[in-house]
């Protein structure tokens, strides 16, 4: 599949993948590097880091004949933004239902 | 357990009055958003709002039931994305209701967003990405709350 997917929330959910983030942290590797460090195979690792890639967490870059990987801040700018926005959100909502229980509650005859 | 986002609030109303307002799909459209929501284990449903493209969502959250106690508690799954089958988000809402100080206690539970915090935290000690977006998304929700997105 070719087709561009930028879904960090789909990229980070797996744990393998935040494995991956978790080992670029510390420093800049090559693609053959993280795959030592996996029982699974090469091509597996690399679909991972394409999938990772695509949604913006890392850079990738080219020395010699190897392949770097960086992390990227743009992904996780991403997930950041949809877990604020949804705090706002549901404070909001929030807001909104109590507005709408008093107005419930004066239309009804009190006892 | 994954940090998730937790809100919880208390009306004065009873918790029939907050679970009426929880459950009815026309009065969920007053304050929550447009849907055909029925209060069913397994019901397919969807909540309709204004697409926001700067997060990359068509407005539409797509939902299933997945746990209804009367006037105590609704889970249900909360998938959304750029566009209908594009998931990317893929969470479940909880919503518990209890009687408290002659009101409810109404608490809202926002749970999937896994293991991000904890990326998020590692991130900001290792690489000092203390001001990871924070910028833009001031501007971003500014933006919002005006109505300019």
């Amino acid at each position: 599949m070719d087709r561009y997917n930028y879904d960090p929330f789909h990229a980070i959910a797996d744990p393998g993948r935040r494995n991956i983030l978790m080992m670029l942290t510390k420093e800049k590797l090559s693609i053959n590097a993280i795959a030592d460090n996996f029982d699974i195979s090469r091509p597996a690792v690399s679909k991972h880091i394409k999938i990772l890639y695509e949604a913006g967490f890392i850079a990738i870059s080219e020395e010699g004949r190897e392949r770097y990987c960086e992390l990227s801040p743009k992904g996780f700018e991403e997930v950041k933004e949809w877990i604020v926005f949804f705090e706002q959100f549901w404070k909001q909502k929030m807001l909104n239902l109590e507005k709408l229980l008093i107005k419930r509650s004066n239309k009804k005859p009190k006892k | 357990m994954e940090r998730d986002i937790i809100l919880e609030w208390w009306y004065p109303q009873g918790p029939e009055e907050v679970w009426e307002c929880l459950t009815n799909a026309e009065i969920l459209g007053e304050w929550f958003m447009k849907n055909d929501f029925k209060p069913v284990v397994g019901h397919k449903f969807q909540f309709r709002s204004k697409p926001i493209p700067v997060f990359n969502w068509d407005g539409i959250v797509y939902g299933t039931v997945l746990e209804i106690v009367p006037l105590k508690k609704i889970v249900y799954r909360w998938q959304g994305g750029a566009a209908p089958g594009k998931v990317h988000l893929d969470t479940t809402v909880t919503w518990i209701l209890k009687e408290k100080d002659n009101g409810t206690q109404l608490r809202l539970e926002h749970s999937g967003f896994k293991g991000m915090k904890n990326l998020f935290a590692r991130l900001i000690m290792e690489k000092g990405w203390k001001k990871l977006g924070t910028k833009r998304l001031v501007k971003t929700l500014e933006k919002l709350s005006n109505g300019q997105i």
